[in-house]
């Protein structure tokens, strides 16, 4: 593989990697809002269980990240 | 309540972002495409369009053209993972472009779709309380003066302002008259600026052909504060003469025009000020007795601002405040400024300072938010009384008293050079030891 192919790659990884954590952080602040007005808490719940699933998602990624170099 | 399209190819980040938008009281549609983003816009218009940089079938950019040949003009925010983006959106100069950086927060949210936050400047400067309307002040002095004028408000009993110059005797005089609600109107007059022969005309008014150059008759401010408060400041300062006139006036509460045959019926409250000490008064007969008891039926003393050096910042930042408003500027003192106005002595009082205030806000940069005081807050006028009042040469101090201050005052000035200091004295260097000497030896001056 060029060095050009292997940034292009990494690029990619890293662009895979950013999308769980910006769907975690975005999930934190919806449930810092349910907790701040008292909305249901299924809301929250549902929240937790993405950000759960996406922190899977991004070591998943960043091990891919891992096994290129 | 804004429209808002979402465009961003991340299905569930798309979601969750859609949840909190909609919380903030907004209404917002998706689109995971430009091709979707192009297809929302033929029918529809949007306030603002929040763009992810890197869509599956090409830029955000993209949009940003098709937009421009379709004639829509919506408030963009490029939403993107790297920082590179902000670059870009710099050399394209557009000013309806933002751009946010993943991973988003709400506040950054917030602040795009509802722009900064007004309501903090208000806020501020509602913070503090003017009493009565007017006074400023939260010390115990000071509640202790509210507590009085709340008290005399109430009665209609002539009262008297004592106080220094600039202390604020006519804000005092309008917050009496503020709190006891009175149907009338305040009337204000310097005893101190009018001549002898202009006094009883306006005081008590005339009639008529009173005295040549009467064209017309003229209501006196006893008449025209009729059921309201008549503020007289300066009253000591009136003509002694002019005295049993106004005593008439306090005492049957009815004033005759000069010139009039007529006694005219008046209802008011005398408010009067001076800024002579109570001892000044009754020593050097510049107010009769008589009068004084008419018009001190409830003496109230305002505080001088070194009393009261807590209230310092309050006074300040109200000033600036004030000012601020007037000029649309945007001024704010540092801390430390704040303490260089408490740790001032203020001998001209609330006047004072707000001279200085307004003095260091014309010097300062408008284009800034620091205000720059000067380096000397002292007044002209408060440097010559304290150069007055350092050396008192008063009596009852002997003359050998006096002649050891003043040798002692030469030395320090030519830093203990005692041919000098003998020069300037007028006397040979040879007396100049020998008063030393008597005054217990050379000590320092050696």
């Amino acid at each position: 593989m060029t060095s050009e192919n292997q940034t292009e790659q990494l690029n990619k990884l890293v662009h895979d990697a950013r999308a769980p954590l910006n769907r975690i952080s975005m999930n934190a602040e919806l449930i810092k809002l349910v907790l701040e007005n008292d909305m249901p808490k299924e809301k929250a719940l549902d929240a937790l269980n993405k950000i759960i699933n996406n922190c899977q998602q991004c070591s998943a990624s960043l091990q891919k990240i891992s096994d290129s170099q | 309540m804004l429209n808002i399209l979402l465009v961003d190819d991340d299905v569930e980040f798309s979601d969750v972002v859609c949840h909190i938008v909609e919380f903030l009281g907004h209404n917002i549609n998706t689109a995971t495409s430009l091709k979707e983003a192009h297809q929302w816009f033929e029918n529809n218009t949007f306030d603002h369009v929040l763009l992810d940089f890197m869509l599956p079938d090409g830029s955000g950019l993209h949009l940003l053209d098709h937009l421009k040949t379709i004639g829509q003009s919506p408030k963009i925010t490029l939403i993107s993972g790297h920082p590179s983006v902000k670059g870009i959106l710099a050399e394209m100069c557009e000013p309806n472009v933002g751009h946010l950086l993943k991973p988003l927060q709400r506040e950054d949210l917030e602040l795009v779709l509802n722009g900064p936050k007004k309501a903090v400047k208000k806020a501020k400067s509602s913070g503090i309380t003017r009493h009565f309307g007017g006074l400023i002040g939260e010390s115990e002095v000071m509640h202790k003066l509210y507590n009085m004028i709340e008290r005399v408000a109430k009665t209609n009993a002539n009262v008297m302002l004592m106080g220094e110059s600039g202390a604020g005797k006519e804000v005092v005089a309008q917050a009496i008259h503020n709190a006891s609600q009175c149907e009338g109107p305040l009337v204000a007059s310097n005893c101190g600026a009018l001549s002898k022969e202009l006094i009883g005309s306006e005081l008590f008014g005339h009639e008529k052909g009173a005295f040549t150059g009467a064209i017309a008759r003229k209501e006196g401010v006893f008449e025209q504060s009729n059921n309201g408060t008549l503020f007289l400041d300066e009253v000591t300062e009136m003509p002694i003469d002019m005295q049993p006139n106004l005593l008439r006036v306090l005492e049957t509460k009815k004033v005759t025009r000069v010139g009039g045959n007529r006694e005219i019926a008046t209802n008011c409250r005398v408010i009067s000020a001076t800024n002579r000490s109570l001892i000044d008064l009754a020593q050097n007969n510049i107010i009769r007795e008589d009068i004084y008891f008419r018009l001190a039926v409830f003496p109230i003393d305002i505080p001088p601002l070194r009393d009261r050096k807590e209230d310092i910042p309050l006074l300040a930042k109200a000033f600036l405040d004030q000012l601020n408003d007037e000029n649309g500027t945007a001024f704010s003192w540092t801390p430390a400024q704040l303490k260089e106005l408490q740790s001032y002595e203020w001998p001209g009082n609330v006047r004072e300072i707000r001279h200085a205030i307004h003095r260091a806000f014309i010097m300062s940069d408008p284009q800034t938010s620091d205000i720059i005081l000067p380096d000397n807050l002292e007044s002209p006028f408060s440097r010559v009384n304290n150069q007055t009042a350092d050396k008192p040469v008063s009596a009852g101090q002997t003359i050998e008293e006096v002649e050891k201050e003043l040798i002692h005052a030469t030395l320090d000035k030519v830093q203990g050079n005692k041919t000098l200091a003998a020069q300037m004295l007028g006397i040979s260097t040879k007396t100049l030891y020998n008063r030393l000497n008597a005054y217990g030896g050379i000590g320092e001056y050696k």
